[in-house]
């Protein structure tokens, strides 16, 4: 609730119990899109399902062409948002740990937890793993603390960084995803033609 | 098999929703009479561009006698000041009057027409702050008038001659300072010398930090 | 496939459209045009040259002088103890870190009140608060503070206690006696002693 919290319209404690709320959205969201499923997470990689593509990036591009709407309106400072800060290196090499623990796993952190929730064992040990890599982590970190913090650019935009206006940037990706979208439902179904015969 | 597909229709529903809320948003919308025309940066630069800025006294002797048709007085000041005594051919605007959208309007107009508004009050610094306003919100045939209405009514009769007069110009040290705020001291070189100067500066704001 | 899958990606186009056309807002936060003309004519932003040096004298911690005129004009003068913030930098970052800190009146100056007036429209426009001008600037400190005119005779008490301020005040930042001008009607001579330096023998552990 960043902008709505630092201008203290609510209190900190009220940021929690709304964070609560929020995360109850977010994980319902997550098992009603299907994300609970490896299978559905996994298959993105294999061709046979898009679907978690589809939700991510409809969920970014109505996020970013509805923020830049907001702030026209100005119902929302853009400058009070968070941006999470850049490492460059650490960055890139956390994405490519990221995409092979979602593909061999078959989850990614938060929808671990929603599956968890519904009582699938395979995330369970997915949801212990990821405990078992955060405690490796804190223990080899001090090792690994130069190259972590490496290449820090700041709370950067990609406005900030090209000078291009945010909406070039927000219509350009739009008409990646929407390109994404058909052709993604095209290759599921050759995909799916092919593998008629295995059954999950 | 069964393959987990997204509800279309749904789907749709929910992004006519979010639809409705950018109309609704469009239709809220305050549309503000005036916006920012020129950016900080240009600003800093149009205060060091003077000579378009002001309006000299002497200027004013080819206004009043007809000479030159393509000014427009502005009096700043409230209607009693106004009707006391005021530049001959001046509108009265009073300042608190500016943003009504009538005279925003005649402001447009003028600038249409190529027209140069000059504002004046009592002097330079109860004009200073509308004008650069003006300037900001895109007006730029907006000046001021030099010394204000203060020094024109001390040289009503000879504005011609106040080309020569520098009395009403702002801006420019009037004393050496320096010399000044240290001749009649006897100080010790220990005094001179500048003290530390002690301040506070801003902590930068603090974004609530989050992630997935 | 679904006919809604058409619409929506309609629909998403034509709205992501739109982000192009639509005013990008500035990034700093800036006050509305109007809300700016209603505090530009407000005449609370200015304060007396009387006021700053009571606030100086006092030794005010929450006071700060910023000088809006250019790098050299300082270098040669400037007020006690006042930051040199040429109007340019103002809008850089860091010229911005002077102003907008909670409990701080900032006090700008320069040559008269003009530029300092100038400054303060722009800051208000960047939505700092607290920020005031001080009236006559420079120009005006001197002819009232460092060079004090004896009110008339007839003039009402509380000039002739603002004059005997205004002495006090000039005695404080110059460290000099006010020159007696005109007639000796001055009814207490104020004598200024210094301390006589003594000789120290220089050491010391």
């Amino acid at each position: 609730m960043g902008p709505i919290a630092i201008n203290g319209l609510i209190s900190a404690n009220l940021n929690l119990v709304i964070a609560v709320f929020l995360g109850m959205g977010f994980g319902f969201v997550l098992e009603a899109s299907g994300f609970s499923s490896a299978r559905n997470i996994a298959g993105t990689f294999y061709g046979y399902n898009f679907v978690v593509v589809r939700v991510f990036f409809t969920a970014v591009i109505v996020t970013m062409v509805g923020l830049l709407y907001l702030s026209y309106f100005g119902w929302l400072n853009l400058s009070q948002i968070f941006i999470l800060p850049t490492y460059l290196p650490s960055m890139i090499t956390g994405s490519i740990i990221m995409g092979v623990g979602m593909i061999i796993g078959g989850f990614c952190p938060g929808t671990s937890f929603a599956a968890v929730a519904i009582g699938k064992i395979d995330a369970l040990f997915f949801a212990i793993g990821l405990f078992i890599g955060i405690f490796l982590f804190a223990e080899v970190y001090p090792l690994i603390e130069k190259f972590y913090l490496s290449g820090y650019l700041g709370h950067v935009t990609l406005t900030d960084l090209t000078g291009i206006k945010p909406g070039w940037w927000a219509f350009g990706f739009t008409v990646i995803a929407l390109i994404a979208f058909w052709v993604t439902a095209s290759i599921e179904k050759k995909v799916r033609k092919k593998i008629k015969e295995y059954k999950f | 098999m069964h393959v987990h597909e997204l509800n279309p229709k749904k789907t749709l529903w929910t992004l006519i929703l979010f639809l409705l809320v950018i109309v609704v948003g469009f239709i809220t919308m305050k549309r503000p009479l005036l916006n920012y025309e020129i950016s900080l940066q240009q600003t800093t630069k149009i205060l060091k561009d003077t000579s378009n800025n002001c309006f000299y006294p002497y200027q004013l002797a080819d206004v009043l006698n007809h000479k030159n048709k393509n000014v427009v007085l502005i009096d700043l000041r409230n209607k009693y000041a106004y009707g006391l005594g005021h530049i001959p051919g001046a509108k009265s605007i009073p300042a608190f009057d500016l943003t009504h959208k009538e005279n925003v309007d005649l402001l447009k107009g003028y600038k249409k027409n190529g027209v140069s508004v000059v504002l004046y009050a009592d002097n330079q610094l109860a004009a200073d702050g509308a004008w650069l306003f003006f300037r900001q919100v895109g007006f730029c045939n907006v000046r001021f008038l030099l010394g204000g209405y203060n020094y024109y009514k001390a040289h009503k009769d000879n504005l011609e001659q106040t080309k020569s007069d520098d009395s009403y110009l702002k801006g420019i040290a009037r004393f050496d300072y320096a010399r000044m705020a240290s001749s009649k001291a006897v100080t010790s070189a220990s005094q001179k010398q500048k003290k530390p100067v002690v301040f506070h500066r801003r902590k930068k704001v603090a974004v609530a930090a989050g992630g997935c | 496939m679904n006919r809604n899958y058409y619409f929506l990606t309609a629909i998403m186009f034509v709205l992501a459209l739109g982000t192009l056309f639509i005013h990008e807002r500035v990034v700093s936060p800036q006050i509305s045009p109007s809300e700016l003309l209603w505090d530009v004519l407000q005449p609370t932003r200015f304060v007396t040259t009387d006021q700053v040096a009571k606030r100086l004298i006092e030794k005010d911690p929450s006071l700060l002088l910023i000088d809006v005129r250019p790098a050299a004009e300082y270098d040669k003068y400037s007020l006690p103890n006042a930051v040199n913030v040429p109007i340019d930098s103002l809008i850089t970052p860091a010229g911005q870190e002077y102003f907008g800190n909670p409990g701080t009146k900032v006090v700008l100056f320069s040559n008269d009140a003009i530029l300092a007036n100038q400054a303060w429209v722009l800051l208000r426009r960047m939505a700092f608060k607290n920020d005031y001008v001080m009236k006559g600037g420079i120009n005006g400190w001197m002819e009232t503070i460092i060079q004090p005119k004896e009110p008339a005779e007839t003039a009402p008490e509380s000039a002739f206690e603002r004059y005997e301020f205004r002495k006090a005040a000039c005695q404080y930042f110059t460290g000099a006696n006010v020159a007696n001008t005109g007639k000796s009607s001055s009814k207490v001579k104020v004598v200024f002693k210094r301390r006589k330096k003594t000789a120290v023998a220089a050491g010391g552990c």
